[in-house]
């Protein structure tokens, strides 16, 4: 792997990351109906979680203008793996057993997926 | 209905949802793709995706799929949540295979399959007491930031 395409990768889980830590973020800390959506608009968050996003998209689209589509996907499933421990230390969710098996099956099935090309 | 199983229906029907913007999305993309052939450097290539209304209901999609999701991370845990949103990958599989007449490899088959088997550790996760035993994330984050 060439270390332009290794740091795309690099910034890529660290995007989708922060991205969808935010977004919990966000989502966590409102009320409810409308007000929900007015309360996490006014707040950085959602911008934090949106920036990051389209960030992530173009850091994505760089990605795979290097790899096949498919070797991005296996790449990628890594990310289940990041977002799960951010979950973890950020917001205290637990890991038991069947949520790490859960999260691990889908991480190893979207890299077969992809190393079936 | 107890709380166990608003929080199910919650996500039950959440998920369905996003499943299906996604599909949507990645099913409308390609058509527009298709539709706008051959890729070029040139506003030709852009009005061709403009003027075609796949390229409108994927942006519809997107949009659905934004609201669908924060909705749900209001509850969900945003590990199992983020893992679970990749039942899309089978999804759009199948949606392929029947409209565009990809093929259906054993090797692809057997990931879809592995897919499919963590969401159900997942789903079984969540209808058991653990779930319980989160901390809300908002009193987490709280915490943190009296820390």
């Amino acid at each position: 792997m060439s270390p332009l395409i290794a740091t795309l990768w690099l910034v890529n889980v660290t995007l989708d990351t922060c991205g969808q830590l935010a977004f919990k973020a966000a989502a966590s800390d409102a009320g409810d109906g409308a007000a929900r959506w007015r309360h996490m608009a006014s707040r950085p968050w959602l911008w934090l979680g949106l920036s990051a996003y389209a960030l992530h998209l173009a850091s994505w689209i760089a990605f795979l203008s290097l790899v096949d589509l498919s070797k991005g996907m296996l790449l990628a499933s890594i990310n289940m793996v990041a977002i799960m421990l951010g979950g973890r230390f950020l917001f205290r969710e637990t890991f038991t057993p069947l949520r790490v098996a859960g999260i691990l099956l889908v991480s190893a099935g979207v890299a077969i997926v992809g190393a079936a090309g | 209905m107890s709380t166990t199983a608003r929080t199910w229906r919650f996500y039950l029907s959440g998920f369905a949802l996003l499943l299906v913007f996604d599909t949507l999305v990645q099913v409308s993309f390609k058509l527009t793709g298709t539709h706008a052939f051959p890729p070029e450097a040139s506003w030709a290539w852009v009005w061709r995706i403009v003027g075609h209304p796949w390229i409108y209901i994927a942006l519809i999609g997107y949009v659905g799929n934004f609201f669908t999701w924060m909705s749900l991370l209001k509850h969900a845990p945003i590990g199992p949540a983020f893992a679970a949103s990749h039942l899309d990958v089978v999804s759009v599989m199948l949606a392929s295979a029947w409209l565009f007449h990809e093929a259906l490899t054993p090797m692809r088959l057997l990931g879809a399959g592995v897919i499919m088997l963590g969401i159900v550790c997942l789903a079984f996760a969540e209808s058991g007491e653990q779930a319980a035993h989160d901390a809300p994330a908002k009193a987490a984050l709280d915490a943190m930031a009296n820390d």
